[in-house]
């Protein structure tokens, strides 16, 4: 099952960037003093060593005593098997002063024990950053002193690094070091007009790294939720690091890969996936951090978003607009401006004065409303919501105690403590209908600004001494605080509308995030490289389990020219979870008429990925897909991040199920026929899959209703089978197939099918196209069925 | 091939089948194929086979409608919503007939009043077309009636515009011929003008010689007292008088001590040094030149303030420049007749500019009316009474502007700055009514937008009202406004449609 996506080379080469982030207002290694002390700590001069007399070996585990040499501090030090090839390493004080965060939702459950690698913690000279720092007019007061770790990997033999989203920058990670690259770095933050071809952090950060090599890719998840930063050392870059590397171990100029995590503060808690391939790495870390669940139907079609619509009648208007041109739209979403004065949970009185009308209005078209709820809150007198946190010691606190207050969109605003169980509790109950009054079962959520944005905060975020539940500094759960956000925004569509699945899209995130949301890559340009770095920035997080990955059709900041908007609709597949920009009926004629083929595309595509997002959930094989991963051993595509798998262009060897019956929106498609497209390969066969069910609710897990349809061409045959035992009353049939590349001299086809009996089917090939066409099979995808070409 | 057709049917909807039969009977007489309009019924002959429209292919008739696309055209599926680009017409009895894109066709939402889209999909159509019928011939009757009274409203209005155009094709020919009288006064003046200058500019050279004589003289005098002081400095700094002011010498002295640390440091000494020599170097008259420009920048402060909407700094430097450049009075007087010769030159100077000025007011006047004229005020003239007036609508938040001919604009209620939507433009209505819309663009840029534009749809009406504003797409603003100068007759083409397929 693979389509390939290619766009032109020259996309590439066209960067031409108005927009410029303002560096000075984001910490540098140098600028960060725990990256600067960690940093200087050079590979092989450990101060670490493990108390071999204390080691003790059970069947799943090895642990033992370390001690620092210097300081005779002792840690603890384990080794344990999980299961699926997995290690885990974890090392933690004795004694600790303070004890150490551990992350709390990125792992789906914690690892079962089951049935090598060279590691080296390196202690933390003393800096004068150490136990307090200042950064622009910002002072951080670190009550507990220093508590970063880190961490040395090596990868012998390993010739590419990659992962840590989220970064504008290529897939293969680069060599990084001193004078050269700052470190990738992991801080969730909401960067203005970011820039491409940048390790700065982002909104999101997602720590694990996986090394490749023709033979064999391992990976390394850093389970730690603190400011990270993480050097790259790729010996093919001719580092003088890794040559003395070389010169020491002796071995003949082996290509390695080195990674150096360094944390500001939390535990040492290494996971070590051991592959041996691509697909199996990205499913062991899959293990862990847990699955995309299969998303409605109607999330993957075309969104329109804007910023923003005035009141209900432009809601309105928008859609009857998009009818009037026949431009198919599933989802019309509400930034900031519905809300009464920026209060989550409200409405404008004025322009927004009967919700409910406008959302029937909507849904009896067959569409659906999403709307922004940010984490924080407005600081007003007589708000419910703010009130009831005040009242209840919900907000997050200074480190004196008292409630935290910063900048953002209302105003002086504070911010919910997701890390309180009573604050998710409460949270979650503020979505249901008599809470949220207005909306209806067919309102989905978009949670912006959580990294959390501050405007007047160090780096626009939070402090790092602020307080949160349990005694945890900000310092230690920060790069976790969208993804405890989101957990809250999914218990509460949950707990409204129990049998739809939540869809909520989130701008910052974390390992584990794919559980309950999608991400985009928040606030892009209308400029080319931006449209290119979308791909390997979404490539890059489908390795890192978040396949539900769009970036903003056209761009946020600026306007694209029509050519650039044209460019971004075709190429537009999954990555794009929603459009910001002008909607595509204001254009001229003919770019009108190019969205619209480009849209219809579109959803014509929609049944093959929504197979794609049930297979990732049943296996945590990713939806987008980088070439390496399905060519490992294929040195030549090591450094592809403009192409993904699947779409536009079809592979030899693969069947895919189409709706080429253009309508208004995805939800009224559901009964129309499918064209099975049939790319032949050189041994004149092919197969393929189709998931169905009934695109919203639970029943596909609960009652098994869904069907999964195996398709395979052989011997001039087409065979549907049923891969799983299940069923689904579906009305959907198969319309046509066409087939790619097709044998000669078909004359007619015979379709046996046990509710059909044998029919004989017409044939017609199609000269130009080089393709036969068998004309309406009318069979139910729900029997199996053969048909046998003559 | 007959029996596979007949078999692939039953397996869709078996029901189908006697649905499209009741149908069919109940909405025609005439028997003709699903989605086809009456005028197209000889187009789809039952007896034969069938010739796609564009000639491509011949099918049997069984296969039009079957749910299958044959043609490239869509033509052998005028009732499904088998072929992407295929159109379904829906005869809706009681309204106006409909054609829909075959793509709405069984989607589940009702798009035809009659509900003729919607006959397999389970979804359970009303048929509202008689009331949504009966709804449209009232408001057409509305609009009839509306018109009916606003013609003679608009025609006071147009007999007021082509008055008012005929009033300004009056004074433009008053002027016209004020302009040429003008022009010959002016040239009359330029004569004298001409004349009274040769006397003068005769009579004052014996004084501007004695002048430059006098000026040369005070040069000089000035030139010598400048040496004689630059040499006492000299000697002054020079302690060990060997002819050269070194940097030892200068650190000696401490009014050089610029940093006030009480020493004078070689950089200090060697900063004076270059300073001294730059001053002495440099002509007094500059240092006085420089005390008018500084004059020159507070004139100009005041200047800004008098002018503080003008966002852009005015140019106001050469103004100032003339009056400072002018050369200062001399001591020297004219005898009596050279004085009379110079009053008499200016006075006809005076006189020139006078009549010089009347001309340019009278060519700026006739250019006014020459705009005017050319505006496009409507085939009668009927919007011109517009022109010069402003309406207003409010809303929640704002004060919206309509400036007819001039501009649109929106002030928050909370009073501060208007923004301009747009400026005049043009007329921006379809082909057959390029009256009904006015476009004003070129407003203020919204932020990390487009500029602001306005789009004044003018509809009939008794009374010049805004009715409406919206903002349908991002920094597009839709003003609604009714005129009686919008009023005219349109063709009704309710009566013959409703009939159509009765």
């Amino acid at each position: 099952m693979a389509l390939l996506l290619r766009y032109t080379p020259f996309l590439l080469y066209v960067i031409g960037s108005i927009l410029a982030v303002d560096k000075n207002a984001f910490k540098s290694c140098e600028q960060s003093s725990f990256c600067r002390r960690l940093r200087d700590v050079k590979a092989g001069e450990s101060k670490y060593e493990l108390d071999l007399a204390s080691l003790q070996i059970s069947e799943n585990s090895v642990e033992a005593k370390l001690i620092n040499t210097e300081v005779e501090a002792q840690f603890k030090f384990s080794l344990t098997a999980i299961a699926g090839n997995i290690f885990r390493l974890q090392v933690d004080e004795v004694n600790p002063l303070y004890p150490r965060y551990r992350p709390q939702y990125a792992l789906k459950a914690e690892p079962q024990v089951a049935n090598a690698l060279e590691g080296e913690v390196q202690p933390a000279n003393e800096d004068p950053g150490a136990w307090e720092e200042n950064f622009k007019s910002h002072h951080d007061s670190k009550p507990k002193g220093p508590s970063a770790v880190g961490l040395d990997i090596t990868f012998p033999g390993a010739l590419r690094a990659y992962g840590l989203p989220e970064h504008a920058d290529q897939l293969a990670l680069r060599t990084t070091g001193s004078g050269g690259l700052d470190p990738y770095r992991l801080y969730n933050l909401d960067v203005f007009e970011y820039e491409v071809e940048s390790t700065m952090a982002l909104y999101g950060a997602v720590p694990v790294v996986y090394a490749h090599s023709p033979k064999y890719t391992v990976g390394v998840f850093w389970h730690n939720a603190a400011e990270t930063w993480v050097d790259i050392n790729n010996s093919k870059d001719g580092n003088v690091m890794s040559s003395l590397v070389n010169l020491v171990s002796g071995s003949k100029s082996e290509n390695s890969v080195e990674a150096h995590f360094m944390s500001e503060s939390g535990v040492m808690d290494l996971f070590v996936f051991m592959g041996p391939k691509p697909k199996d790495v990205v499913r062991q870390y899959a293990s862990l951090t847990g699955v995309a669940p299969l998303p409605q139907y109607f999330t993957l079609a075309y969104h329109q978003c804007r910023w923003n619509y005035n009141d209900e009648d432009d809601v309105t208007s928008v859609v009857e607009n998009f009818d009037i041109h026949d431009l198919p739209v599933d989802i019309i979403w509400l930034d900031i401006e519905y809300t009464d004065g920026k209060k989550y949970f409200t409405w404008d009185p004025i322009k927004f004065a009967h919700p409910d009308v406008m959302i029937n209005n909507l849904t009896a078209s067959g569409r659906k409303l999403v709307v922004i709820i940010d984490p924080h809150i407005k600081r007003e007198s007589g708000y419910f919501l703010h009130e009831d946190a005040l009242a209840n010691g919900y907000y997050v606190k200074n480190k004196d105690g008292s409630v935290y207050e910063g900048w953002c969109w209302p105003g002086s605003s504070s911010y919910l403590d997701f890390y309180d169980p009573k604050v998710v509790e409460y949270y979650k109950d503020l979505y249901s209908l008599d809470k949220f009054k207005g909306t209806t079962n067919d309102v989905y959520i978009w949670n912006d600004m959580n990294e959390p944005s501050v405007f007047n905060g160090p780096e626009v975020t939070m402090p790092k001494d602020c307080l949160h539940y349990g005694g945890w500094e900000h310092r230690d759960v920060h790069n976790e605080y969208a993804l405890a956000h989101t957990v809250g925004t999914f218990q509460g569509l949950l707990h409204r509308s129990s049998n739809k699945r939540p869809f909520i899209l989130t701008r910052g995130h974390f390992a584990g995030s794919q559980r309950y949301v999608a991400m985009w890559t928040g606030d892009n340009a209308a400029d080319w490289s931006h449209l290119a770095v979308s791909y390997p920035m979404c490539l890059s997080e489908a390795l890192g389990g978040i396949s539900f990955c769009g970036a903003d059709v056209g761009g946020f900041f600026n306007n694209p020219d029509v050519e650039l908007l044209q460019r971004w609709y075709q190429l537009d597949d999954i990555r794009s979870v929603k459009s910001n920009v002008e909607e595509p009926y204001l254009f001229s004629e003919d770019v009108r008429n190019r969205i619209r083929t480009a849209l219809r595309l579109r959803y014509a595509h929609l049944p093959l990925w929504y197979t794609l997002f049930w297979e990732h959930e049943s296996t945590g094989d990713p939806v987008i897909r980088p070439l390496f991963y399905q060519y490992p051993s294929d040195e030549n595509v090591f450094d592809i991040d403009n192409e993904v798998l699947i779409l536009a262009f079809y592979r030899g060897g693969s069947i895919i199920p189409r709706k080429d019956r253009p309508r208004r929106a995805s939800s009224v498609m559901h009964n129309d026929p499918f064209t099975l497209y049939i790319a032949l390969d050189s041994k004149k066969s092919a197969s393929g899959t189709l998931y169905i069910d009934d695109n919203e609710s639970y029943e596909y897990k609960n009652s098994n209703k869904y069907i999964y349809v195996h398709f395979t061409f052989e011997d001039n045959s087409l065979i549907s089978n049923l891969i799983d035992k299940t069923d689904f009353p579906t009305k959907e049939w198969i319309e046509r197939v066409i087939i790619l590349g097709p044998p000669s001299d078909i004359t007619s086809a015979k379709l046996t099918s046990k509710s059909l009996g044998t029919v004989t089917l017409e044939t017609y090939y199609d000269g130009e196209q080089k393709s036969l066409t068998i004309r309406k099979p009318g069979v139910s995808v729900r029997e199996p069925f053969t048909i046998k070409l003559f | 091939m007959e029996m596979r057709f007949t078999k692939n049917f039953k397996l869709i909807n078996a029901l189908l089948i006697v649905f499209v039969f009741v149908c069919e009977i109940l909405s025609s007489e005439v028997p003709r194929p699903r989605g086809v309009s009456l005028s197209r019924a000889s187009l789809y002959p039952p007896e034969k086979d069938f010739t796609c429209f564009d000639g491509s292919k011949t099918i049997p008739f069984s296969q039009v409608n079957d749910d299958y696309c044959d043609c490239p055209d869509a033509s052998d599926e005028p009732g499904t919503a088998a072929c992407p680009q295929g159109i379904f017409h829906c005869t809706n009895a009681g309204h106006k007939p409909l054609n829909i894109a075959a793509s709405r066709v069984n989607d589940g939402i009702c798009d035809c009043c009659d509900g003729t889209d919607e006959y397999a999909s389970g979804k359970a159509c009303q048929n509202n077309c008689i009331e949504l019928g009966r709804s449209a011939r009232e408001e057409a009757q509305r609009k009839a009636e509306l018109i009916k009274a606003g013609k003679q409203l608009k025609a006071e209005l147009s007999q007021k515009g082509i008055q008012m155009k005929q009033e300004k094709q009056v004074k433009l020919n008053e002027l016209q011929k004020n302009k040429e009288e003008a022009e010959k006064l002016r040239e009359e003046k330029l004569t004298l003008k001409k004349e009274a200058e040769e006397l003068e500019s005769a009579a004052l050279e014996y004084y501007r010689k004695l002048e430059e004589e006098i000026k040369k003289k005070k040069a000089e005098e000035e030139a010598a007292r400048n040496r004689a002081e630059a040499l006492e400095n000299f000697n002054k700094f020079d302690s060990n008088q060997d002819g050269y002011v070194d940097i030892t010498e200068l650190q000696t002295r401490q009014n050089f001590d610029k940093d006030r640390n009480g020493e004078v440091s070689e950089e200090e000494a060697k900063f004076f040094l270059s300073e001294q020599m730059q001053a002495n170097s440099s002509p007094p008259a500059e240092s006085e030149d420089s005390q008018g420009e500084s004059d020159d920048m507070q004139d100009g402060d005041e200047h800004d303030d008098a002018h503080e909407d003008d966002e852009e700094e005015e140019d106001h430097e050469p103004e100032h420049h003339e009056e400072e450049n002018e050369e200062k009075p001399t001591d020297i007087t004219y005898d009596d007749e050279t004085q009379k010769l110079v009053e008499r030159a200016t006075s006809a100077r005076n006189e020139f500019y006078e009549a010089d000025k009347q001309v340019k007011n009278i060519v700026g006047e006739i250019q006014g009316i020459k705009d005017y004229l050319e505006k496009d005020f409507g085939p009668d003239e009927e919007f011109a009474a517009l022109e010069g007036q402003c309406f207003h609508y409010e809303d929640h938040e704002y004060i919206y502007k309509l400036c007819p001919f001039e501009k649109t604009s929106q002030q928050p209620k909370s009073g501060s700055v208007e923004t301009r939507l747009g400026t005049w433009g043009r007329w921006d209505g379809t082909e057959t009514n390029k009256y009904e819309s006015m476009m004003y663009d070129k407003g203020q840029s919204c932020w990390n937008g487009p500029q602001r534009s306005t789009k004044v749809r003018i509809e009939c009406g008794n009374e010049n009202k805004m009715t409406s504003v919206s903002e349908p797409n991002r920094c597009e603003y839709l003003f609604d406004f009714v005129s009686p100068a919008a009023c005219r007759e349109v063709p009704i083409d309710v009566h013959e449609e409703l009939h159509d397929e009765l």
